[in-house]
């Protein structure tokens, strides 16, 4: 979890989406449906985008989990974080955890993604707000800066 | 360009350091680390969970209520119905029309009839599972305009009608005697649902004194201390509210949803001694809190054969559902706004708020201007193809221009851009090039564009008193706090406030902080609605700047041994204007001013002119200022299947003065995306007045694969109210684009469709009809 091991006994009903908030006290992860369709409680496990709301926390065990406290911090953001700073990307803020770790997922994985290949990257993630127009430019934007930090 | 020479002269005469920058709004750095604290996510430990108990048929009489089965659970701390409530069972915004708690009658799907607490929603949802309701079924009315007959029904025994208004101007039968065209049509619209995407949410506990605290989702803090205190028996002094961060809201989280959550909480705070908090699931959020009005507008139009409009009449009924909520402020604008922006000399428009069994419509961004807007641009091009005209030529023929009257007769003053946001968005879109290039489409896939114009009265104008209070203080470390009860949900209006202020004071925005808006520190501001936090609470905010930038410079004046009047503030430091290097920082002037006692705390209290019009016929000034727009919508259909694909959205609207271009493009763009899915894809379906889809897996709301490319175009007419000329830009943009969109569909199958939302199956009919 976040790059720290952490010992639970979990209940075999509670979701990892609770687990997440109420037990490890990582409250960016946010419930907005419940049923895996606005995705603001997107995680990031061993690699992939997964809906909080929808993963029992015992199917959880041995992964490495991501959640947006374990991304950047004040002084040293992560570069999609920055880019969606300089943007304006985030407006109510309620989706902008999931926003930032499907973002850093798919650089991660892809350094030079396409818009096309972005806008596919986040749309399990709904926003009410921007019309992922701003988030889109700013992922994008950091991908860049990511690709030339490397080269 | 039209721009006017006295536009000119007030564009050139306006130098700023801060006003018209892209800067990065005060909340941005907590957001993207996702540090923001929402109300679910500062829950005490002990806070109990509250689940409510809804009606599960749209109309009946209630025999009983039986609480037995889930008093008698274990782990049940309360159970309460409308007996139990310690004050008065009201919960209403505008007409006495609903109780907190249904005891004798539901009007409509999911009106809350009890609440059950337990220190788990596990078990408080079991309890509310087990509260059994005996009902005696009633007939139902669905139909706004079924329930304007005289036969009807009657919802409340006042009888169906919420409100009536209505405009005239000139003489509609004159009218309709000069012109050669007459044409007359009706139009249909949905229920939208705002779905921001934290749903409501309230939490309350009772303090050692009695009084009770309030931290919630909301739009309007003081709305809520009312609304709580009458519920509790309380004064409103012993009831404090807090919103907390707030995850989106358009309009619901101002009506009456937040006195819900937050009442029903307190409720069983003050039975339980403990803190409870209500947060309402995703289908109840839907079922129970308020949607954009579904409208049924009829329009008849008369034109002379050059295309000059001659007269309008309308019929406009809205359907505000078995609760009034903001319905009868809603009709007002679309009334207002019923024949979209445009001269025409002969005006007769009727406009009912109409009762009916469905769930309670409310306040939604844009508050009755996009259905109205939907039906008089789709209007206007039925008219075009009518008259065989391009549709850009009519509007621009009839377009409203400085020095006319609009239907309520109100003087269109120089601030009106309606024909540079025109121009600018059909140039930039190659509008006359893609008309004729796409007219000739052949084959499965076939484009089409489409034109939409549109004014939008800015604030409240006749929807109520229009004023605001910004307090701001300077600490001794020089920080700036920015504190007022008008409240940021998303739109950065509030950071806008402190960039008007850091303007004002010539001071960087890296000193200023937002205050959290509490009914305990603040005075009460009227709502946070309108779009009304730039253009009302933006005076205050340069109100209290200035005053406070007094003070400064008449202690620095001390120091530098000159008139304040010579003093600026510029890089931090208080400097005189001839000469530079005569300079004290400002934080030695702030340490001086705490050294002799002189406060830098300041109040700013803006309250706008009243809007004076005859209400008869609602002749005069409904409006103080207008934001003007233009949106070209082009769209690809695919004839065989009927599925609409929105290809690329020109928007132009005029910001008056974008204080912040960023957040104006963000909410341009986010406005067009929200307007896109009421063109296209929103419909909160009721059948037989059930909520039939009330999930975001069976509403669609547009994801970033259905998004358009898109074009934004910022005009800059500064108008009369606004700071710096600043006018409405929350709102507006969610006016246009189901109206361009339609008219772009149109143009592309050759037949319109008349009701939205424009799906592929209306799309196959409307083919089908053509043929």
């Amino acid at each position: 979890m976040n790059g720290k091991d952490h010992a639970l006994v979990v209940e075999s009903t509670e979701r990892l989406l609770d687990v997440l908030r109420d037990r490890l006290d990582l409250k960016g992860v946010k419930e907005g449906c419940g049923t895996g369709d606005c995705g603001t409680c997107t995680v990031i496990m061993d690699g992939r985008l997964v809906n909080s709301c929808l993963v029992l926390a015992v199917q959880a065990r041995d992964k490495k989990i991501t959640t947006i406290e374990g991304v950047g911090t004040r002084e040293k953001l992560h570069p999609v974080q920055k880019a969606l700073m300089k943007y304006g990307a985030a407006q109510c803020g309620f989706c902008t955890p999931a926003m930032v770790l499907a973002g850093k997922n798919l650089v991660d994985h892809n350094p030079s993604p396409s818009k096309e290949e972005i806008k596919e990257a986040i749309s399990g993630v709904l926003c009410r707000c921007t019309g992922y127009y701003k988030i889109i430019d700013a992922i994008h934007d950091a991908a860049k800066e990511i690709s030339e930090v490397r080269s | 360009m039209t721009e006017t020479a006295a536009v000119q002269k007030l564009r050139e005469a306006q130098r700023f350091t801060l006003v018209g920058k892209r800067i990065q709004r005060l909340d941005a750095l907590d957001k993207v680390l996702g540090l923001p604290l929402y109300t679910s996510d500062i829950v005490p430990k002990d806070a109990l969970r509250v689940k409510v108990v809804r009606s599960s048929v749209p109309h009946a009489l209630i025999k009983r209520v039986n609480t037995q089965a889930a008093r008698e659970m274990p782990g049940v701390l309360a159970v309460l119905t409308a007996e139990d409530i310690p004050g008065i069972n009201e919960a209403y915004a505008l007409l006495p029309d609903r109780p907190l708690l249904a005891s004798k009658k539901v009007r409509c799907h999911g009106e809350a009839i009890a609440v059950v607490a337990a220190g788990d929603s596990e078990t408080a949802e079991e309890a509310a599972d087990r509260i059994s309701v005996e009902y005696e079924r009633l007939p139902i009315v669905t139909s706004p305009v079924e329930a304007m007959k005289p036969d009807s029904l009657l919802v409340h025994d006042s009888g169906n009608v919420a409100k009536y208004l209505r405009v005239r101007k000139g003489d509609v039968k004159e009218g309709f005697r000069q012109a050669d065209v007459i044409i007359e049509n009706t139009y249909k619209t949905q229920f939208q649902d705002p779905a921001p995407l934290e749903p409501e949410v309230g939490m309350a506990w009772v303090e050692k004194d009695g009084s009770v605290t309030c931290v919630g989702s909301m739009q309007t803090p003081f709305y809520v201390q009312t609304g709580v205190a009458k519920v509790l028996g309380l004064s409103p002094d012993k009831v404090r509210v807090i919103q907390a961060t707030t995850g989106g809201a358009f309009g619901p989280k101002s009506d009456e949803m937040p006195v819900d959550t937050c009442a029903i909480s307190a409720m069983v705070a003050q039975k339980t001694g403990k803190p409870a908090i209500l947060a309402y699931t995703r289908d109840e959020s839907m079922i129970a809190h308020t949607k954009r009005h579904p409208f049924v507008i009829t329009l008849k139009t008369g034109a002379k054969n050059d295309g000059r409009l001659t007269a309008s009449e309308a019929l406009v009924v809205s359907d505000t559902g078995a609760y009034a909520s903001l319905g009868p402020l809603v009709i007002i604008r679309a009334c207002f706004h019923a024949t979209g922006p445009y001269v025409i000399p002969h005006v007769k428009t009727d406009a009912y708020c109409m009762y009916t069994n469905n769930t309670m419509a409310g306040s939604f961004r844009g508050f009755g201007s996009p259905q109205v807007h939907f039906a008089a641009e789709s209007q206007m091009d039925e008219l075009a193809k009518k008259l065989d005209m391009d549709p850009l030529d009519l509007r621009l023929k009839n377009i409203l221009r400085p020095g006319m009257l609009t239907a309520t007769s109100q003087l269109v003053d120089e601030a009106c851009s309606l024909e540079e946001c025109t121009k600018r968005a059909t140039e930039t879109s190659g509008w006359r090039k893609k008309r004729l290039e796409f007219s000739r489409d052949r084959g499965p896939f076939r484009r089409g564009i489409g034109i939409a114009l549109m004014y939008h009265g800015n604030s409240l104008g006749p929807e109520g008193s229009d004023y605001a209070y910004v307090h701001m203080l300077i600490k001794p470390d020089a920080k700036i706090v920015v504190r007022t009860a008008l409240t940021e949900y998303g739109t950065g209006a509030i950071s806008g406030l402190a960039q008007v202020a850091a303007e004002t004071l010539g001071l960087p925005i890296h000193l200023f902080e937002l205050d959290r808006p509490d009914t305990a520190s603040c005075q009460e501001t009227g709502p946070t609605v309108a779009s009304r936090v730039m253009v009302i609470g933006g005076r205050a905010a340069q109100i209290a700047a200035q005053k406070l930038k007094e003070k400064l410079l008449n202690v620095a004046s001390d120091s530098l041994h000159c008139e304040p009047s010579k003093l600026t503030i510029r890089d931090e430091q208080v400097s005189h204007v001839d000469d530079p290097k005569r300079a004290v920082s400002f934080q030695k002037v702030v340490e001086e001013c705490y050294k002799r006692h002189i406060s830098l705390t300041e109040t700013g209290y803006y309250v706008a002119p009243k809007c004076e019009f005859e209400s008869e016929n609602s002749q005069g000034t409904t409006y103080l200022q207008y934001t003007y727009g233009a949106v070209v919508a082009e769209v690809q259909v695919d004839m065989e299947l009927g599925v609409v694909k929105p290809a690329k959205i020109t928007a132009a609207y005029d910001a008056g003065r974008a204080i912040n271009p960023l957040s104006v493009e963000g909410q341009i763009e986010g406005g067009t995306i929200q307007g896109l899915g009421y063109g296209l894809t929103e419909q909160l379906v009721h059948l037989g007045g059930m909520v039939a889809n009330p999930t975001l897996g069976d509403y669609y709301i547009p994801t970033s694969l259905d998004i358009p490319e898109i074009q934004t175009i910022i005009v800059e007419y500064p108008g009369a109210i606004g700071p710096f000329g600043a006018k409405a830009m929350g709102e507006p943009p969610v006016d246009l684009p189901a109206a361009a969109l339609a008219n772009a569909v149109a143009q592309t199958i050759g037949s319109r469709i008349f009701d939205l939302p424009i799906t592929a199956e209306k799309v196959l009919f409307a083919m089908k009809r053509k043929r």
